[in-house]
């Protein structure tokens, strides 16, 4: 019993929803690219409409969505593509938000499963962080509907938390699964280290010609061990919003891994690992979509922590330190970086 | 002075449908072959070259492994599990589906050491051009299409057994648009280009792995300009 109820007071806690709003424009963003690039190289009844109406295969009935409106004809998908893009602008402008992702979500869904070959774990990546703001509070603040209720674009109105944990929890989900499936002997140790120089050479996923880097293998080699033992080890992320989440201030280990900020590492091999593999290969809108979770890395009071440096820096003057605001809201909790 | 909640059993409620969120999601990762079950696929170079690979290191390490025995040993303990976790995923099933809450996190498990290139050639005047070759910056035609993202893990899928179908089918879609852009070309002919991936010694060295041809299929374009006709 305390362990439940220690769970339902973790999930009762509350904090301000800058970095659940980032992640709803981002992700919005994402929605509106993954979409609107089908729609921009001529391919929405190329790959999702059925042969009998000019796309390239049958595709039987489609989802249940696209059965229940009588199957992958143009009419059909058109109205799907445009249920998604509506659902990826109210995301990008915050308004009805949930109902937004709500409707990105079934409009992507049955999209991208009326052809399953023709897409990749992307498209999950996608609908998992679209449902994670079918249920989060995420238009509280930098959005069209926080502008209409309160005349301002900001507000510091408290959101549960738990959602942008979901968010972290689905990063660290996606590596550690990522990771302990690559079993080939060009990744695990004890083998040549091979798996990325090679990866680079499949033109599939090439943006041009990578023959380029066999100059630089060690470098691969390097970035390939990197690499593994990043992802089988992302779950130690976790540790990080442990010790975040425990009394202030921490002591003993959570204090020790508090100073150590898991966060920080991780993101210094993660980030570069995805633009880079952005510049050099094309794997859709992967890349774009991993960097929208980590924006749920950071507290809102480090979010806003770093916009006052950045504003400070272009004034040349040092940031002012931020108001004591949260302390006093209920359900909030005051410990920044949680 | 607080007020008591005005749903005191919600957040018990919520704390529950969090826990099932998490358990759903936690189960879902969970590492299998899903998809790489395909025996035929399992004949591939590459996946013949990965059991090589660790049927040696094993021996190295001192256990006496056969290399025909490591792969049926493998299958069966891949057939067993992916089993076990599907019949372990079914009753969740419909909350992947509706929620979209899938995890499917199978990306570059191995690199494809024997990868294969789209090559589309039109026959004109009896001799066979290529017109699209993949990633070849000077033989685009219809490379706004096929280099999409989408496209090309179509294209990677139909290089594997098991997409008969779906590659006869992309070439008649193709042949429709052969037929509109090269009136003097009799024929389109589809076919992926194997070629091992040099090493990095091989690339310095200027060699060029044998290039093998496969999956051809050609499609005879008169009949489809009279269609439109």
């Amino acid at each position: 019993m305390k362990a439940w109820r220690a769970w339902v007071a973790l999930l009762d806690r509350r904090e301000e929803g800058t970095s659940l709003a980032l992640f709803r424009v981002a992700i919005g963003l994402c929605v509106l690219g993954t979409v609107g690039t089908v729609v921009g190289h001529g391919l929405v009844e190329v790959l999702w409409v059925d042969r009998a109406h000019g796309g390239y295969r049958s595709l039987g009935e489609g989802s249940w969505l696209v059965a229940l409106a009588g199957g992958p004809t143009p009419a059909v998908i058109w109205g799907l593509v445009a249920v998604s893009l509506a659902g990826g602008a109210l995301l990008v402008a915050g308004l009805a938000a949930r109902l937004g992702a709500l409707l990105a979500l079934q409009g992507v869904l049955a999209l991208t499963w009326v052809n399953g070959h023709a897409g990749g774990s992307y498209d999950d990546l996608l609908t998992n962080a679209l449902w994670l703001l079918v249920l989060a509070s995420s238009d509280r603040t930098l959005s069209l509907s926080c502008r209409l209720r309160t005349g301002r674009w900001r507000s510091d109105d408290p959101v549960p938390a738990w959602p942008r944990w979901l968010a972290v929890l689905q990063l660290v989900l996606m590596y550690a699964s990522s990771g302990s499936q690559k079993l080939s002997s060009t990744w695990v140790p004890g083998g040549d280290f091979s798996a990325l120089y090679y990866i680079l050479q499949q033109p599939t996923w090439q943006r041009f010609d990578m023959r380029w880097v066999a100059p630089l293998f060690p470098l691969t080699q390097a970035a390939t061990a990197l690499t593994w033992a990043w992802e089988i080890s992302s779950p130690l992320l976790l540790l990080a919003f442990w010790a975040r989440l425990g009394p202030s201030p921490a002591t003993g280990l959570r204090g020790w891994l508090r100073r150590l900020d898991l966060r920080r590492p991780f993101a210094l091999v993660g980030v570069p690992m995805h633009l880079g593999t952005l510049l050099v290969m094309n794997v859709g809108p992967f890349s774009a979509l991993s960097l929208c979770f980590y924006l749920c890395l950071w507290h809102p009071d480090e979010w806003h922590a770093a916009a006052r440096r950045l504003r400070a820096l272009r004034r040349g003057r040092p940031a002012t330190p931020p108001a004591p605001a949260t302390a006093s809201r209920p359900g909030s909790t005051a410990r920044p970086g949680a | 002075m607080t007020h008591p909640p005005a749903r005191p059993w919600w957040p018990h409620v919520r704390a529950a449908l969090v826990a099932a969120h998490v358990l759903a999601v936690g189960v879902a990762a969970l590492p299998a072959p899903e998809g790489g079950m395909n025996r035929a696929a399992w004949a591939d170079p590459t996946v013949q070259a990965e059991l090589d690979a660790w049927a040696g290191r094993l021996r190295s390490l001192g256990l006496p492994v056969e290399r025909a025995a490591l792969e049926d040993h493998l299958w069966v303990v891949g057939r067993t599990w992916t089993q076990a976790r599907a019949a372990l995923l079914r009753p969740l099933r419909p909350y992947y589906r509706g929620a979209g809450t899938n995890q499917s996190w199978r990306m570059f498990v191995a690199p494809h050491r024997f990868p294969a290139r789209l090559v589309l050639s039109v026959r004109e005047d009896g001799a066979w051009r290529d017109v699209y070759v993949e990633r070849d910056p000077q033989r685009r035609w219809m490379g706004r299409q096929l280099d999409h993202d989408r496209f090309r893990s179509a294209i990677f899928r139909y290089s594997w057994p098991g997409y008969g179908r779906a590659w006869a089918e992309l070439g008649q879609w193709l042949a429709l648009r052969a037929a509109r852009d090269f009136p003097r070309a009799s024929h389109l002919r589809l076919r992926f280009a194997r070629q091992r991936s040099p090493s990095p010694a091989e690339v310095r060295a200027g060699v060029e792995p044998p290039v093998r041809f496969l999956r051809a299929q050609e499609v005879e374009l008169a009949s489809l300009r009279e269609g439109d006709g």
